[in-house]
């Protein structure tokens, strides 16, 4: 691959390593993702994905090695994480909607409080992303109202509310029934035609095989293959990777 | 938000299923004993309370004279004294005062209980309110005989201690709780250091500290009013002891929600305005009702540093020696204010809750 500075990268993970207190969780991750590109990231359950994509908008924080998004640098320090935060898109595995506000206020909070946008537009904008989702009849429910499947699109359309260059997914799906995994799924899909910048945590093959640029795998806190779907699922190098993927296999 | 909620159907449903509630009344042999028991009592209690405070009491013309001539209640002293048990030892010809704040003040209430009244400029109208409260009562401007706040008393004093510690109170406790759930260590620990010394005091040295021991300690200029004192302490106490509840609610909070709205870009204080304490608070509703009840009914201790609040301008009133000192009358009396005061702010309280409850 070609080298590239990390300014014009969507996100570049340079060095990374992450302690919780003495458990060394992030070994020297380096990453580097172009705009538009879409990553999906997998590897057994503690390897560290989680911690490595919250490390990008500082829901974590790293103690070495640098993190930027859009060139600006991601670090623990409440001006510099907003600044980051505000390019990007987080989208968790128990969906974290705000149960006391409407599916509608929900996708207007980050407009309104954090980039001032006037409700009436701060409500169109999100009018036109549940639509995107495909549940703008919804809008005026309260979240416990929603199915689990429904519930994850409004967390998707809360998040493209405040126009995210990069979105973050940690197993968007993996607290989901199955019939409702595929709705969720699809959604994604018609995000990654779109063009959108996307890292996603996810086990969901399927997905990785249709949508992805590439696939990480990662164990123990370190990437360990970094390759194409084709080349990921029909030539693994690693053994690790092999291992895992033979698990994996119904 | 125009959904229709289901939780309001419910009085209406228990109205409607009374006669099943009056057959479980009588549904097995305990409970048929069990209600015959308490039918007799009622039986027992009632019919003499009915003649003593209705069929044999003394209303009109308010005099002594009344009273002798009839064997039950004294309500005659009640309409000859609630002027003074209301406003305490307040000038007489200057009585309309403290009337008109204490209509303001329980106007002003009752519109706060809508919810459509909460709006920004609730807060204005209750600031406003305080300032027009202390104004009237005080006097010394306009042309308003000056009353020191020595001569306050009764009612407008109960009202005025209530609203000012626990609308002060509540503010200051959100802070107090969100300080000791903070990351900074020196603000978690003034706060808990705060809150464990407000309970674990009696709020009756509380109030004699501020009372009696603060002129000792401070220079005569800067000690405050004797009921300025007195407010203080009943503030602090309060938001110490709301503090604590609202903290038990801001654990109710799970991490996610935090993680969310940061996740989105929102800082510190607009995440817990818009996202953990409306939450908080409101699954804190029924403890923080009993908590502002209890200190509703708190206020009636300033009268141990010579405050006149309603229960001690009663008992000043029952002083008249031309009366035979009907202290049970004036005391059902001043109950039925405390109680119309606590079930109102109950009542409320639910209807809040109620309203929340639609969105769950
Ligand atoms: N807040 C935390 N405190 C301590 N250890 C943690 C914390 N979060 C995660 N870990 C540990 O870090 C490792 C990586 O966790 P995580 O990133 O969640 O893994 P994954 O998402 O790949 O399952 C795990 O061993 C986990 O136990
Ligand atoms: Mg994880």
């Amino acid at each position: 691959m070609v080298e590239q500075s990390s300014a014009s990268m969507a996100v570049a993970i340079e060095g990374v390593h992450k302690w919780y207190g003495d458990y060394h969780a992030l070994r020297g991750v380096d990453l580097a993702v172009a705009p538009g590109e879409r990553i999906v990231i997998c590897g057994p359950s503690g390897s560290g994905k989680s911690t490595l994509i919250r490390c990008i908008n500082q829901l974590e924080h790293h103690e070495q090695g640098v993190i930027t998004v859009n060139g600006a640098v991601s670090r623990n320090e409440p001006k510099a994480a907003r600044a980051v935060r505000r390019e990007v898109g987080m989208v968790f595995q128990s969906f974290n909607l705000f149960p006391h506000l409407t599916v509608l206020e929900n996708c207007m909070l980050g407009p309104m409080w954090v980039n001032r946008t006037p409700r009436a537009v701060a409500a169109e904008t999100a009018m036109g992303l549940l639509e995107r989702v495909r549940i703008p009849d919804q809008a005026h429910k309260y979240p416990g109202q929603l199915s689990g499947g429904q519930q994850q699109r409004v967390a998707i359309a809360r998040a493209l509310c405040m126009n995210p260059k990069v979105m973050l997914f940690d197993e968007p799906t993996s607290a989901l029934d199955p019939e409702m995994v595929k709705e969720v799924l699809e959604t994604m899909l018609r995000l990654a035609e779109d063009g959108t910048t996307m890292l996603v945590v996810t086990h969901e093959m399927g997905f990785a095989r249709q949508a992805a640029d590439r696939v990480i795998f990662m164990d123990q806190g370190q990437v360990l293959e970094t390759a194409p779907p084709a080349e990921f699922f029909g030539a693994p190098r690693h053994p690790r990777t092999q291992a895992f993927l033979g698990q994996l296999i119904r | 938000m125009t959904a229709i909620d289901p939780m309001l159907e419910t009085p209406r449903r228990v109205l409607r299923n009374s006669g099943a509630a009056w057959r479980r009344l009588f549904d097995s042999p305990l409970n048929v004993a069990l209600s015959l028991l308490v039918l007799a009592a009622a039986a027992m209690a009632v019919p003499p309370l009915f003649k003593w405070a209705v069929l044999d009491a003394a209303f009109l013309p308010a005099t002594p004279q009344t009273c002798q001539a009839h064997a039950g209640a004294c309500w005659s002293f009640i309409v000859a004294k609630h002027s003074q048990i209301l406003f305490g030892i307040y000038p007489l010809d200057e009585r309309w005062r403290p009337a008109i704040v204490c209509v303001g003040l329980i106007g002003l209430l009752i519109y706060s209980v809508r919810p459509s009244s909460w709006r920004r400029g609730l807060l204005v109208a209750w600031l406003v309110m305080m300032v027009a409260a202390q104004v009237l009562m005080g006097g010394g401007i306009f042309g308003l005989t000056p009353v020191s706040t020595a001569l306050w008393g009764g009612l407008p004093v109960t009202l005025i201690l209530t609203v000012v510690a626990i609308g002060g109170g509540f503010p200051l406790a959100i802070l107090l709780a969100l300080a000791r759930r903070s990351e900074l260590p020196a603000l978690r620990v003034l706060s808990t250091i705060f809150i464990e010394t407000m309970r674990g005091l009696p709020l009756l040295s509380i109030l004699f500290i501020a009372s009696i021991m603060l002129p000792l300690l401070l220079p005569a200029a800067l000690v405050p009013d004797k009921l300025v004192r007195a407010l203080i302490a009943l503030l602090l106490f309060a938001a110490a002891y709301m503090a604590e509840v609202v903290r038990g609610g801001l654990q109710a909070i799970p991490r996610g929600q935090y993680e969310a709205a940061a996740a989105l870009g929102l800082g510190y204080w607009r995440t817990q305005q818009k996202v953990v304490l409306p939450q908080a608070l409101n699954v804190s509703i029924p403890a923080l009702t009993s908590t502002i009840i209890v200190m509703i009914k708190n206020t009636s201790l300033v009268l141990v540093v010579g405050l006149f609040d309603l229960i001690s301008s009663g008992k000043s009133a029952l002083a008249d020696p031309t009366w035979r000192s009907p202290a049970i009358e004036t005391y059902i009396f001043i109950s039925a204010i405390y109680f119309v005061l606590c079930f109102g702010f109950g009542r409320f309280a639910e209807s809040f809750e109620r309203r929340n409850k639609v969105s769950r």
